[in-house]
């Protein structure tokens, strides 16, 4: 049963937009939720397989998204080149910034991604190609070998490809040298050290992927809600994504998911007059996780099945 | 020239006030506090709140800073000493994040996010010395930051705590085992950092407008002060937001083209050549 798991939950993802034809505002929320799970898949790992934290997330996003937004608009691009290029610009940053932060110990990366974040929207606040404070408007639909991703209900297929490919890339990752090197590093750094593991080496490549899943999410982003404004990639929209990831739960890759649905359905539920609580509500909720549940909100569905396990052995 | 270098130092001792905060509690309690800035935006609030209730300023600073003590004092007792206990530093780290998430989020609920104009402490025509145009209340943040690194360094190095709590920093182990009060010494830490945070939110309010993020970029600044200076030093924190201060001011001046990336080139400059900051020492690895 359990192997079977992962299809049945994909074949009923499909068919989630199916029954959802007439209330397209949901199909919406549900994109948004999945563009902010293939974002916080890359903290996922940063954090929860490599023990370090950026708080420059969201500025990748807007690399990723801007990126490939204007190249679109201005230059006229091809959509699949143009996100290709937007992930790539994330990576390249993500080496500048990592490759010094990331020699040392402690909380230089957090510092570093923090004074990024600032600088990023800082940046596209003052070019004019970017649309500067008013943002970039109408942005086109994705559109990959001629066909074009146009409602909502067809993007959802787009960014559900896009969520499924971080995943198993986060799978593998997990399970690889790499991912077991990190994993002997976060739990003891000297014990890591003393076998002979490259600290430096493998946090990099951890905050490189993480910075291309951001990029990859702020251009499936960019094309679907199609408005761009760097007021949307502040350092709150880090700090949520941090939040998502723990609250979630970190090292498993569907703890991500289940806190991006969280966060935008509460969210959306609340309206905006409620928006300012909403962020109290997540950060008092945040503060729990911490302190009772270090393994997320997935913990409890893995202590539930634990516990149907055990039964069925027992009787 | 001259008033380049006296507004970048005015903004610097603002930088200085909380960077001072950050590295108090990183030194002494291992925590990484990402919530200084926002304390500061909130006792900001609490003060703009008194003050339009006609409160005179000085006993609004009063009050504030007191409010600030208070509040460290109830987090470490309430919250930090519980946290201590069951996770890592990562998870404290996150603590402060958590704290973030609801002091602005509670600032914008009270307050609005509308930005509001906090009213400066001291009003007039900005004093001219030697060609150079002082602001008033660019003076008033400077000697203000000026006596409190006076009475801080008196605390840490001439007081029984003071003394006590640089042991702690210095090796949490030996200190223990001399039977230092460790409990005590971690809210009196708190409590002057939150103290702080409120002074410096206090002093720089009126230079910019008043709104629940406005204290992200001096945190920001704080942060890399705090690095330039060495993680682990409070004369670091002071010198390094000094001259972050000024060198931001004559960047912006003379080399307007890089005044944005400023801060992010300073920091990937300072880990590369500098780990160390200015007057930190080498961290020894610990497992």
């Amino acid at each position: 049963m359990k192997k079977y798991a992962p299809f049945l939950a994909l074949a009923l993802a499909l068919l989630i937009p199916v029954a959802l034809r007439q209330k397209p505002s949901l199909v919406y929320y549900l994109n948004l939720s999945m563009i902010y799970a293939i974002s916080a898949q890359g903290l996922n790992l940063l954090m929860g397989i490599g023990g370090q934290i950026s708080l420059g997330h969201a500025a990748f996003m807007a690399i990723g998204g801007y990126t490939s937004a204007v190249l679109v608009t201005v230059l006229h691009v091809p959509f699949g080149i143009a996100l290709l290029a937007g992930v790539a610009l994330s990576c390249l940053f993500g080496l500048v910034i990592g490759f010094p932060a990331l020699r040392l110990q402690g909380f230089y990366l957090a510092i570093a991604t923090l004074a990024l974040g600032n600088v990023v929207t800082d940046i596209i606040k003052r070019l004019s190609i970017t649309g500067g404070d008013y943002g970039l408007r109408n942005i086109p639909a994705p559109s990959l070998f001629g066909f074009t991703f146009a409602s909502s209900l067809s993007q959802f297929y787009l960014i559900l490809a896009g969520l499924l490919l971080t995943i198993l890339v986060t799978r593998n990752f997990i399970r690889s040298k790499s991912g077991m090197a990190l994993q002997a590093m976060r739990d003891s750094e000297t014990g890591a050290l003393a076998v002979g593991i490259n600290a430096s080496h493998y946090k990099l490549l951890a905050f490189v992927l993480a910075s291309a899943f951001a990029g990859l999410a702020g251009v499936l982003y960019a094309h679907s809600v199609s408005y761009l404004n760097t007021g949307n990639f502040g350092l709150d929209l880090s700090i949520n994504l941090l939040a998502i990831t723990i609250i979630g739960g970190m090292g498993t890759v569907w703890g991500v998911v289940l806190g991006s649905l969280l966060w935008v359905f509460v969210r959306n539920l609340m309206g905006t007059s409620l928006e300012m609580l909403t962020g109290v509500l997540f950060g008092v909720i945040l503060l729990l996780v911490v302190l009772f549940l270090p393994r997320g909100l997935s913990e409890i569905g893995y202590r539930i099945s634990g516990r149907l396990r055990s039964n069925r052995q027992r009787g | 020239m001259w008033t380049l270098v006296f507004r970048g130092l005015a903004t610097g001792s603002i930088y200085s006030l909380t960077a001072m905060g950050i590295v108090l509690v990183l030194s002494t309690t291992n925590v990484m506090n990402f919530a200084q800035g926002d304390m500061g935006m909130f006792l900001a609030f609490i003060a703009f709140a008194l003050l339009m209730r006609h409160v005179s300023y000085p006993i609004a600073i009063v009050a504030v800073v007191a409010v600030g003590l208070l509040l460290g004092a109830l987090l470490e007792r309430g919250l930090m000493a519980k946290v201590r206990k069951t996770t890592s530093h990562l998870g404290m780290l996150i603590v402060t994040l958590a704290l973030t998430m609801i002091l602005e989020g509670l600032a914008g609920y009270f307050f609005g996010t509308t930005p509001l104009l906090f009213p400066p402490a001291l009003q007039g025509d900005p004093l001219h010395v030697f060609g150079a145009i002082l602001d008033r209340q660019d003076l008033l943040s400077l000697a203000v930051a000026g006596v409190v690194v006076f009475i801080l360094f008196l605390v840490l190095y001439r007081t029984k705590i003071g003394i006590a709590s640089r042991s702690l920093a210095e090796d949490e182990y030996a200190a223990k085992l001399l039977g230092i009060p460790v409990r005590s010494i971690y809210i009196f830490i708190w409590a002057t950092s939150f103290g702080l945070a409120g002074l410096a939110g206090v002093m720089v309010a009126p230079k910019l407008s008043l709104e629940p993020g406005f204290m992200i970029v001096i945190q920001l600044k704080a942060f890399i002060a705090a690095v330039l200076g060495g993680m682990n030093s409070v004369v670091g924190a002071v010198v390094g937001g000094l001259l972050l201060g000024v060198m931001e001011n004559l960047v912006a001046y003379y080399v307007p083209q890089i005044k944005d990336s400023f801060s992010l080139i300073l920091v990937v400059i300072v880990l590369l050549f500098l780990p160390e900051g200015l007057f930190g020492r080498r961290a020894a690895r610990r497992a």
